[in-house]
């Protein structure tokens, strides 16, 4: 079955962002989808790598809605359908992709219920699209808290250090054990040759779906700061596409 | 006197000066029936037209009194969606009801969920009802298929027809410009906080008056102070 909601996690600094961004490109470049595009890193790698104008993050809209009940009355339906409202209008829109950055709480306290409804608008929101990609933030955290209990595919990226390897062996571990069923695929990042692969394959039990090879056009477009949307093909594009549509989520 | 009597007054006044005008006209709800039910999604690429844009003007009403409307109408103030030329364009939707609503607190959330429940092809709805905002995507197929304002005021009327306590309905839709949502501020400001004082009353069960920031409309209308103490007595209960 194609995956509807997939994450890409992993080891910070391992190159998931610039996975997610190939990944919209060509998302964008097929136009077959409607995709919502969910920027969960609160750094929001994503944003800038797209060039995407930031519109409200998420946590801005948590921060309206709370200003909101202070101010005025709502019972649980009105909240709900004024966060749908705020999550609507939080998205900035690129041909068929929608794209919502979570950014960085800002205001203190507990709003349980604001939390929930926006988790929940925001899972609502996934679910009328064809697809939703989330470039999650690095480590466990995110899939431990469970919040994203709606994704059923996990691209687990890693270099090929041992740590990063682990740590995305976690990643599936805790995501397996919370949902029970979110398939995962590892895709190996900056390889230098396939032998290196070939020895991460011996000492894993994940499923290598691929391998980019380190690329001096992905170099080129971090250090100038150009958006992937114009990013050429190039081997570590052909190669991201390559394992997403070995992993189902590319035709 | 009913919660909303007063707010119905004023909307029934703005409609019947628009009476007569260039842009008013009413559409006849056997015209727009049968328009497909569906969820849709409708992103910026393919949207034909955007209502109720908050730059440009956006309000939800609903009010309701006991004395029947006589008869069910769809009364339209602007241009039908196929004449708007903007591809944006400011908008309200104002649902009057007639009935019997006994419990003022419980009819208001079911005729809520009515108008929030809406889904027809091709159009999109986000409402913030706290800032009594609508705003809504057309698409291209749906505009090019004919959709007009006569079926979102047919499905509205179809559906609050349903609810057992409604006895009749008029939908007003404003599309005529930033002047026309201005006037409607006055009863929306009205209604916004008659909504208000019931759902705190309601939700908070708290009853410290003379703190409360709905003291004035609550004194004022004799239909809060009796919902207020029914909630009294029921709690005493």
């Amino acid at each position: 079955m194609t995956p509807r909601v997939m994450a890409v996690c992993g080891k910070g600094g391992v190159g998931k962002t610039m996975v997610s961004a190939i990944l919209c490109g060509e998302l964008c470049r097929r136009k077959d989808r409607k995709a919502l595009i969910i920027d969960a890193d609160h750094a929001g790698g994503l944003e800038m790598a797209l060039h995407f104008p930031g519109g409200k993050s998420i946590n801005q809209v948590r921060v309206e809605t709370i200003q909101e009940i202070k101010k005025k009355n709502a019972d649980q339906k009105d909240l709900a359908r004024g966060i749908d409202y705020m999550v609507a209008r939080a998205l900035t829109e690129r041909g068929n992709l929608a794209f919502l950055s979570l950014g960085r709480p800002e205001e203190v306290g507990c709003y349980c219920s604001v939390n929930n409804l926006l988790r929940e608008a925001v899972e609502q929101l996934a679910v009328k699209f064809d697809f939703a990609l989330i470039d999650a933030e690095a480590g466990i955290e995110q899939v431990n808290r469970n919040v994203m209990k709606a994704v059923d595919y996990l691209l687990l990226v890693s270099d090929t250090s041992a740590k990063a390897v682990r740590v995305a062996e976690t990643i599936q571990k805790v995501a397996f054990k919370n949902t029970g069923e979110t398939k995962a695929g590892l895709l190996v990042n900056r390889v230098h040759s396939e032998e290196e692969v070939e020895e991460i394959q011996s000492r894993t039990t994940l499923d290598v779906i691929g391998w980019v090879p380190e690329d001096e056009t992905i170099r080129k477009f971090d250090g100038l700061n150009l958006s992937f949307f114009s990013l050429p093909s190039c081997p570590a594009s052909e190669a991201v596409i390559k394992a997403a549509a070995r992993a189902g989520i590319l035709g | 006197m009913g919660l909303f009597d007063s707010v119905f007054r004023e909307l029934e006044r703005f409609v019947a000066g628009k009476r007569g005008s260039a842009g008013y006209r009413e559409l006849p709800i056997t015209d727009f029936s049968d328009w497909p039910s569906q969820d849709d999604l409708i992103l910026e690429e393919e949207t034909a037209l955007e209502l109720g844009n908050p730059k440009l003007g956006s309000l939800t009403l609903l009010a309701w009194r006991e004395e029947k409307i006589e008869e069910d109408s769809i009364v339209l103030v602007g241009p039908d969606l196929p004449e708007i030329r903007n591809p944006s364009a400011p908008f309200a939707r104002i649902v009057l009801v007639s009935g019997r609503f006994d419990d003022e607190y419980k009819c208001f959330c079911e005729l809520r969920d009515v108008l929030y429940d809406i889904r027809l092809k091709g159009m999109m709805f986000r409402v913030l009802p706290s800032r009594q905002m609508i705003w809504t995507r057309v698409n291209t197929r749906a505009l090019e298929q004919g959709f007009s304002l006569g079926h979102l005021g047919s499905a509205l009327i179809e559906n609050l027809r349903a609810v057992d306590f409604v006895s009749g309905v008029r939908v007003v839709f404003v599309t005529s410009g930033k002047q026309d949502l201005t006037a409607l501020s006055g009863p929306a400001a009205r209604a916004e906080k008659l909504v208000g004082a019931m759902m705190k009353m309601t939700e908070e069960m708290s009853y410290d008056c003379d703190s409360c920031q709905y003291n004035d409309v609550c004194n004022e209308v004799a239909e809060l102070r009796r919902i207020r103490n029914r909630l009294k007595e029921g709690e005493k209960r």
